[in-house]
């Protein structure tokens, strides 16, 4: 079994010897794989995008239809067949979802996440983490099932105006399914702050819900917030669920109106969804467009992500 | 002093507080578990929609009331108060029947109607000459330099696979000259009939493991008399399977994935662990009601539910009429799928994880690998789903939703959650144990090969499985690559069009929308879905819970 050969001669140089550089070059290609993927995303999404822009088309040598970015950008009408390509009708959608599943997620993120981390029992916490796990691992094509057929039922019952593709019944699941990403991350930046802060505390006279709220959550808040972030930038590239229960008319609805929510829109990433379903391989602006959509959705998650990497080592105390 | 720090004696300086308190306490509680009960809700709603459990007679229910779950209960309830460690191996052992069920039809499924058993046979037997013979080399002299001998081996294995001068000649257009062992063994004029490969593959490799598993346990001759056994096993359950209904295929494939595994787990727990014996008799009470259960309700003439889940549907393509549809081709798809990834992507995360781990310098490049990383583990899975439709269709040309360019996909997505977890596994192998090995004047490699990778192969399966399971749940990545919704064959190739469980959900609740499908087919989908994953969930918690403590056990 062993490989060592005690008949060897053991002060040569093994650093450098065949099967260690093979194994080591084998191991550095896995891991540089990754800068591959990102570097191929990044080129791809943009020089497809560029082929679907007036401004940069021609430096790809496309000469067909193309779009202008400034319609692109602020146009609010997303209609395919008559060539119109504004992505705030999109946006818009993807703003509410992203909204009505913060309203959801967060607070009881936040709840629980303080719960398991300051109050529960061990034994408690051993049966409650792997069923929010859970939460997460459900497919989203489910969840949006479960949107249409349960969840948009019962929401007509109490307003009866609600469309049967509906904005509010897609954030209730998707705010759902970001829970766990929430109260994990919330959870283990909670648990860092150290005991001695509580029982300092404590010392002061404070109970255990001061010490929670106004010692442990302000302590943790750079954790919490990065939570918040990864979260809804998990939220804005949700896409079977929002397809499923969100509808497929695209339109440009105010996030700020709370009665928009019971109609129904077109998320970016439902759009991407209904582009592909329609027969559109052949090339084309409806093609293009699908990476136009892509890079936008690419960059807004990609600029999250950062954001909350940032929030999470800028603003954290270090004890 | 001590008494400051007591929050119950400070709680009793206002009364006040104490309510807030204790109603913050259950608010959150109420939050914790929001969540997990709404979930809990929607899947009872559509498990009713799917099995109809009210629609069995009343006496269906009371028959198995009566012979399974209240002999369970007791059974269950007396073992876990009297004796808890009996009760674990019942429950465990229960836990693996059913596991090895399901990975036993999936395994038939594939051996019918994907890859025929004699390729099956053939490849395995093109793996294992090479690698018999490559040891015995090894053994006949240990001193052949390190190229020769890689040379030997990669020729060895490359002449068994594909022949000379293989690939490499077909690509360069030269014939075929010396045909290779896998083909060789493909081409013959008669061969043994199906059971008899799958015993001459699959049987073989699991009657090693358990003569190794009794070789250990007691002594080599145990270990023989064990292979022995798994083999006559086998043999004799494809006998008699045909004469009771079973084909052949699905009876050795049965005998050999479930069979000899759970019973090699309880005979040998029971041989080795007497306290632990009773566990047995719950898992024949639970075995033993479900049968007799069957035997009365059928004798009474009680119905059962009318179940959409039924053989029907698993076993049909899909239809246009709700009642005909079936979920067959979908799960052939999906078991392929995760086949792909798991063979592309545990590799790859596993080598990156332990590259960043043991071997990288701390540079810049290093930490930009390191946040490149996480930051891709945040990319939307349709974005990726666009990289795979880019770069297969538009700039390699091939055609759309093949299961290579679906694998290839779902691999890119879940590979930083694989490194995330291997890496997590690696760091908690203790540092001690890798400088006794480099102590003992073991090199990076052998370090790596020896120590830190059995040590950490747990926590790597176990992130690789919720992986896995992340990635036979996804959809989107499929739609973007032009996977079809709606497949009538299995695919038998990796260049065949592949559809996947999500998909046809998503297909039978989008495109076919309307209450027929909403009440049938789709929520029967969603039931084998969700049971899918969450089998592949527990199966992880429990490797996870199981081996937690592995890494200490060292120091004893």
């Amino acid at each position: 079994m062993s490989t060592d050969d005690i008949t060897d001669d053991l002060t040569r140089n093994t650093e450098n010897a065949p099967p260690e550089l093979l194994t080591r070059a084998f191991f550095f290609l896995c891991a540089a794989l990754s800068i591959v993927t990102t570097v191929s995303i990044v080129l791809l999404l943009v020089t497809e995008a560029a082929k679907f822009f007036t401004i940069t088309a021609p430096l790809m040598g496309i000469d067909g239809p193309t779009a202008s970015v400034i319609d692109f950008l602020t146009g609010t009408k997303w209609e395919i067949n008559n060539g119109r390509f504004g992505v705030l009708a999109l946006v818009s959608a993807t703003l509410m979802i992203t909204i009505g599943s913060a309203v959801v997620a967060l607070p009881l993120g936040v709840a629980t996440a303080i719960y398991l981390s300051e109050y529960a029992e061990k034994r408690h916490r051993a049966v409650l983490k792997p069923a929010l796990e859970v939460l997460a691992g459900i497919p989203t094509v489910v969840y949006g099932f479960f949107a249409l057929i349960y969840i948009t039922p019962a929401i007509k019952t109490v307003l009866p105006g609600t469309g049967t593709f509906n904005l509010i019944s897609a954030s209730i699941v998707v705010g759902i399914m970001i829970i766990p990403m929430v109260a994990s991350i919330s959870e283990d930046a909670m648990s860092a702050v150290p005991d001695e802060l509580r029982q300092a505390g404590y010392g002061m006279g404070a109970t255990k819900f001061d010490v929670s709220t106004g010692i442990v959550v302000p302590a943790a808040l750079s954790g919490i917030l990065s939570s918040f972030i990864l979260a809804l930038s998990r939220a804005i590239g949700e896409t079977m669920a929002v397809t499923v229960a969100a509808g497929s008319q695209a339109r440009f609805l105010n996030p700020l109106n709370p009665a928009a929510y019971q109609e129904g829109a077109l998320p970016m990433t439902a759009a991407m969804v209904q582009l592909l379903l329609g027969d559109i391989t052949g090339g084309g602006l409806a093609y293009r467009s699908l990476f136009a959509i892509g890079l936008t959705l690419f960059v807004i998650t990609l600029v999250m992500n950062v954001i909350s990497d940032f929030v999470a080592r800028r603003y954290r105390e270090e004890y | 002093m001590a008494t400051g720090t007591r929050p119950d004696v400070i709680e009793s300086f206002g009364q006040v507080n104490k309510t807030v308190g204790t109603v913050f306490r259950y608010l959150l509680l109420a939050a914790t578990t929001f969540g997990i009960a709404i979930l809990a809700v929607l899947l009872l709603f559509v498990f009713d929609d799917a099995v109809q459990p009210l629609t069995a007679d009343p006496g269906w229910h009371l028959t198995f009331f009566l012979t399974l779950v209240v002999p369970t209960a007791a059974v269950g309830a007396y073992l876990y108060r009297r004796r808890e460690p009996a009760f674990r191996f019942g429950a465990s052992a229960l836990g693996l029947l059913v596991v090895s069920l399901m990975f036993s039809s999936g395994m038939a499924m594939v051996l019918v109607d994907i890859v025929a058993p004699i390729s099956v046979f053939a490849y395995t037997l093109a793996l294992a000459v090479p690698a018999a013979l490559v040891v015995a080399v090894e053994r006949y002299e240990r001193r052949i330099p390190f190229w020769p001998r890689l040379v030997i081996a990669v020729g060895l294995f490359y002449l068994s696979l594909f022949g000379l001068p293989g690939f490499v000649g077909t690509a360069l257009g030269l014939p075929q000259v010396v045909p290779s062992l896998a083909s060789l063994v493909v081409g013959l004029p008669v061969y043994p009939v199906d059971w008899m490969l799958v015993l001459g593959s699959l049987g073989l490799v699991v009657a090693a493991v358990v003569g190794n598993h009794f070789r250990r346990l007691r002594d080599r001759r145990t270990g023989l008399y064990a292979a022995g056994a798994t083999v006559a096993v086998v043999a004799a359950v494809s006998v008699v399977g045909p004469a009771v209904g079973v084909t052949q295929i699905p009876a050795a494939v049965l005998a050999t994935v479930t069979l000899v595994p759970v019973g090699a787990y309880v005979v040998g727990t029971a041989l080795e662990r007497p306290e632990k014996r009773l566990g047995i008799a719950f898992l024949a009470v639970t075995i033993g009601g479900a049968l007799v259960g069957e035997v009365l309700v059928g004798q009474f003439g009680f119905a059962g539910p009318q179940s959409w889940v039924d053989w029907q549907f698993l076993t049909s393509a899909h239809s246009r009429t709700a009642e005909d549809a079936g979920l067959y081709p979908a799960i052939g798809g999906s078991i392929l799928l995760m086949v792909t990834v798991a063979v592309l992507s545990f590799p790859v995360g596993v080598g990156a994880a332990v590259y960043l781990e043991e071997y990288a310098p701390d540079t810049r490049f290093t930490r930009f690998i390191d946040v490149n990383i996480s930051n891709l583990a945040g990319v939307p899975s349709v974005v990726y789903g666009l990289l795979g439709l880019g770069i297969f269709f538009t700039y390699l040309g091939q055609p759309t939703g093949t299961v290579l360019m679906g694998g290839a996909t779902l691999a890119l997505l879940i590979l930083p959650i694989v490194i995330i977890s291997a890496r997590e596994a690696i760091r908690s192998v203790p540092n001690e144990v890798r400088q006794a090995s480099y102590g003992l004047g073991a090199t990076k490699w052998q370090t790596v090969r020896n120590v830190i990778l059995p040590q950490a192969f747990p926590g790597i399966l176990t992130g690789t499985i919720l992986a896995l399971g992340r990635a036979i749940g996804e959809t989107a990545p499929l739609i973007m690559i032009g996977a079809p919704s709606v497949v009538f064959a299995l695919p038998t190739e990796l260049s065949s069009a592949v559809s996947a469980m999500p998909l046809q959900v998503f297909a039978w609740a989008s495109l076919f929308a309307g209450p027929d499908f909403y009440q049938k087919a789709v929520p029967a989908g969603v039931v084998v879905l969700v049971g899918t994953l969450l089998a592949m969930n527990s199966i992880a918690i429990v490797l996870r819970n199981r081996y937690e403590g592995g890494v200490a056990t060292v120091n004893e």
